[in-house]
């Protein structure tokens, strides 16, 4: 039993540690184009903000 | 990049209206905001993957009753053929199908190259996913790690060929150059899809034959255990379309970025040039 329950730690591991680097690397991209849309638009501009 | 040129006011500004000194813009394409819908079918996708995940392996370690001949080792069957589908057949299968699209001059649309990346980028995870669980399966079965298999060995080969897909993007390029070598690379890649599969048919292999996808079709497993087995690829196939959309939209983001950071800096540099001051705030630290 214990290399069924190697073999379940390993791909759920594997799977949510992906899915929680997908989810930060999407935020800290989102909040960058953020501020580049920020720093190169007039205040108030569309898409300045609200990027996710 | 599908994106228009970046133009500058500078550019654009005729004589009777002078750009103010004190305020060049440069980047002209909007950026990419998610549609609400988009954002549902991600969200829906995402609680359904999590709660058939959960389903699955509740039913696959405590509710399913052992083998008669492989005893409990057979838990570990309700996840690995769901891991080696996703990844084959739904990744890999993709992203073949987007190259082609991408190389196919009426469908050419850097979408396609994008769902690609996204999908060997996942596929890759998953591939990982296959051997090492298949590893561990094989272990207490077979009493070895690692057999040099037809199966196994072509399941090594395909991973290692989509790491090299992988690594060829990352070599700087023009969007579509990038996206041209890439597709054809996927394509060579995604020769070796048919082989895995029919690895057990045409070889005399340690690796059992396929349990639903064989010749006729036909479930070799019954009850419980094949509930549990088709729940585990449904659920799998569904964490698939979940990091599917959240890594085509990454993809999204890496390349409003990589455009929109050139146009900031030509117009620092404009700025300097001029003697105003530039955008206020450049990122730093954006891959």
């Amino acid at each position: 039993m214990r290399y069924v329950v190697a073999g379940y730690v390993v791909i759920l591991t594997v799977l949510f540690l992906y899915a929680v680097q997908l989810v930060w690397r999407r935020r800290r991209l989102a909040r960058a184009v953020a501020r580049v849309s920020v720093a190169d638009g007039p205040p108030g501009a569309p898409g300045a903000g609200g990027v996710s | 990049m599908t994106a228009e040129p970046f133009v500058t006011d500078s550019a654009t500004a005729t004589p009777a209206h002078p750009p103010a000194p004190s305020a060049p813009k440069t980047v002209v394409n909007p950026p990419p905001v998610q549609s609400s819908r988009s954002r549902a079918v991600e969200r829906v996708a995402g609680v359904l993957a999590l709660v058939g995940t959960v389903t699955t392996v509740w039913l696959g370690l405590w509710v399913t009753p052992p083998d008669a001949a492989q005893g409990d080792l057979v838990r570990l069957v309700y996840v690995h053929p769901g891991v080696a589908w996703v990844a084959l057949y739904l990744a890999f299968g993709l992203a073949a199908v987007s190259s082609v699209l991408y190389l196919w001059p009426r469908t050419r649309s850097l979408f396609w190259d994008r769902l690609a990346a996204a999908a060997v980028e996942v596929g890759v995870v998953f591939n990982v996913c296959t051997l090492v669980s298949g590893s561990i399966w094989g272990k207490p079965t077979w009493g070895v790690w690692w057999a040099w298999d037809a199966r196994l060995t072509s399941t090594a080969v395909l991973l290692v060929l989509f790491l090299g897909y992988l690594a060829l993007r990352r070599v700087p390029a023009e969007p579509d150059v990038r996206a041209r070598r890439s597709a054809f690379v996927a394509l060579f890649a995604a020769v070796d899809i048919p082989i895995v599969h029919f690895s057990v048919n045409w070889w005399n292999t340690l690796h059992q034959g396929a349990t639903v996808l064989n010749p006729g079709l036909t479930l070799k497993i019954h009850g419980s255990m094949a509930w549990t087995l088709l729940l585990g690829f449904v659920s799998l196939t569904l964490v698939f379309v979940w990091m599917l959309l959240v890594r085509y939209r990454v993809g999204v983001l890496e390349d409003w970025l990589d455009a929109n950071e050139l146009g900031l800096a030509l117009a620092e540099r404009q700025s300097e040039g001029s003697g105003a001051p530039g955008p206020a705030a450049r990122p730093v630290g954006v891959a």
